[in-house]
């Protein structure tokens, strides 16, 4: 039941068990390098100016941003989409390889999930603040009030958007916490600084490594993936409910939730790219984050880049195959040509066209094309939100309603405040948390040893 | 905490440990702890230790699931029915998607608190680390001083390729 065919080795350099204690604990033992700390002080501007243009939104209200009557979904919610969607991989990669068993997870799984931790995180600003009145958040709770008791809807697919990611932060969270636990003891045990075995002992939550405990932890990793696999296809189904539902050319099809679900494991892939060629160039982990760990992830990213190809190629189509002249517009002239071009291009693209260079192995065993190709399929999943969000907006049905879109400073310092939070988030789980599976690892090394032999 | 007396027997590979502890249960004596930086399948089994968490998850989904309909039902349609464009009150097909998450949250939530009921794993637990070196690259067997037969379980530990044999 336990025995999967790997992938070649899963750790280099024949590392023995007490090496991989140390090599995962080694920057958390050391002083932060010098690049820590300028990233760290460029994201603290980015934030502060986030934190500004969020100040100025709470006191002054949305009409500070640059949206209107037609253009009701901005930056806020296509920046919001981005985010779920990138928040989407840790889960996909943890869980979804936990429950098919592929031991090539262990390696980077903690940075995937750290990254969903703070995307979501990030991610959840956006609809809060959109709401405007953000002190009246609590009402989305259906609780026994004194408005009536007044319920929620729960028709709505933006109460289901609120509940599922709720849900999916706290799962995924958990998820990861309960992934570090033995990491933390590992930790405890082995540092010879007192303030360290204190906090990271606390953190343990007593932990020891029993048979027992350890039988327990694997069947709640087990139940927990099991059920969480089902928010990774739920969550970004239900985000993308939101547009589906609603009646706007290019929204109202069926295509939405997988199209959304398929999108968002693409960019959360791509970002899991960036972030794991980070940790293994600035933090020497060749050894644990290998190259066929990034071949591996460069040859999923070039099949989903096909099924996203395929999904926009299927909606063109069927504006057209449809018949009905609204849908037509918005896709042939005011996307495929007309005000919107450069960005639909931009999209098609970044997602559907330049990931193809994958296809070679030679490419994908470059890992400075690696690092650019998964910045560019971020920045094109971006434009895809733009796409989906401004053009059907602009110009509904009804040509009276007509008006063009242009964000406010202020919406683009939210956005870039969001940046400057994940990159803080992810710079400080670099920082005090194993940026490895330390106990993971050392579990899969045996099949190290069969491989040898 | 009143520290017990034990004899440890540490090993620095999984095979022999495995080994061993299918020895151990051959010759009929108890190992009362064993302590592995990662799980080991096998020792799992050679000790008979289960869990039944996935059985509670499961009853936890039903409790989940249908508690949220029932709810559902009484907020939309007994408590406050409103009329959205005439649908009907009680639409079971869009409550699905909402039942599906309240689910596996309960779920969540009531393993979590299993979890930590049963493994009593909780911040600021009081412990007693028989060996430190156990969650970084040894694997030790614990056996209770009292009622042990010492130089048996030290010959058989040392006959099976145990590193080290003390008394703690």
């Amino acid at each position: 039941m336990y025995k999967t065919e790997v992938r070649g080795l899963l750790v280099e350099g024949g590392k023995t068990l007490g090496d991989v204690t140390r090599d995962v604990m080694a920057p958390l033992e050391t002083r932060s390098p010098n690049w820590w700390r300028v990233v760290f002080g460029f994201a603290s501007l980015m934030s502060i100016w986030g934190i500004y243009s969020i100040y100025i939104t709470i006191t002054q209200g949305i009409g500070t941003w640059g949206v209107n009557n037609t253009i009701g979904w901005g930056w806020a919610i296509i920046n919001f989409v981005w985010w779920i969607g990138i928040g989407h991989a840790g889960t996909a990669f943890s869980i979804f390889l936990l429950v098919l068993r592929q031991k090539w997870r262990t390696s980077i799984n903690r940075a995937a999930e750290a990254m969903t931790v703070v995307a979501v995180l990030c991610a959840s600003i956006f609809p809060a603040l959109h709401m405007g009145r953000i002190w009246n958040f609590y009402f989305i709770v259906p609780y026994p009030n004194t408005r009536g008791p007044l319920w929620v809807n729960f028709n709505s697919p933006l109460f289901w958007d609120f509940l599922a990611i709720s849900a999916y932060l706290l799962i995924s969270a958990s998820f990861w916490y309960l992934g570090m636990i033995p990491d933390f003891a590992s930790i405890r045990d082995k540092t010879t600084s007192k303030v360290k075995k204190a906090v990271y002992g606390f953190f343990s939550m007593g932990w020891l490594g029993s048979s027992k405990e350890w039988i327990r932890f694997e069947a709640l990793a087990f139940v927990l993936g099991g059920i969480a696999a089902v928010l990774v296809v739920s969550v970004h189904s239900i985000v993308s409910t939101d547009f589906a539902v609603g009646v706007e050319p290019g929204w109202h099809t069926t295509i939405f939730p997988p199209y959304f679900v398929v999108g968002a494991i693409f960019s959360g892939f791509a970002m899991v790219m960036t972030l794991m060629i980070i940790i293994r160039k600035f933090y020497r982990f060749e050894n644990y984050v290998t190259d066929s760990h990034l071949n591996a992830i460069a040859r999923i990213l070039v099949f989903v880049s096909l099924i996203m190809g395929t999904a926009y190629l299927t909606e063109i189509f069927l504006s057209w195959y449809s018949g009905n002249r609204y849908e037509m517009f918005t896709f042939f002239h005011n996307r495929i040509t007309g005000e919107f071009t450069p960005q639909f291009w931009a999209m098609f693209i970044s997602n559907a066209l330049i990931p193809q260079l994958l296809w070679s192995k030679k490419l994908r065993s470059n890992i400075t094309v690696l690092f650019i190709i998964s910045i560019i399929i971020n920045i094109g999943m971006w434009f895809e939100r733009f796409n989906i969000v401004v053009t059907s907006l602009t110009k509904d049905f009804l040509p009276a309603n007509w008006a063009p879109y242009h964000p406010s400073l202020i919406e683009v310092g939210i956005y870039v405040g969001t940046l400057g939070f994940f990159t803080l988030g992810v710079l400080l789980f670099f920082r005090y948390i194993p940026m490895i599976a330390i106990s993971e690892i050392k579990g899969v090394m045996k099949f190290n040893k069969t491989k040898a032999d | 905490m009143e520290k017990q007396a034990y004899i440890v027997g540490v090993y620095d590979d999984e095979e022999p440990l495995i080994e061993a502890a299918r020895k151990f249960k051959d010759e009929g004596i108890k190992i009362q702890e064993v302590y592995t930086p990662y799980p080991i399948h096998e020792i799992f089994e050679i000790q008979n230790v289960k869990s039944r968490l996935s059985i509670a998850a499961y009853i936890y989904g039903w409790i989940g699931g249908l508690s949220i309909l029932a709810f559902m039902q009484y907020a939309a349609v007994l408590s406050w029915p409103l009329n959205y464009g005439g649908k009907p009150e009680n639409s079971f097909p869009s409550f699905i998607l909402v039942t599906l998450v309240f689910t596996i949250l309960f779920v969540t939530i009531m393993s979590l608190t299993t979890f930590i009921g049963r493994a009593q794993i909780f911040p600021g637990k009081t412990i007693d680390i028989i060996d430190p070196r156990s969650t970084d690259d040894k694997f030790i067997f614990v056996f209770p001083k009292e009622g042990t037969d010492r130089q048996k379980v030290e010959s058989l530990l040392k006959s099976t390729g145990a590193v080290e044999v003390y008394d703690r």
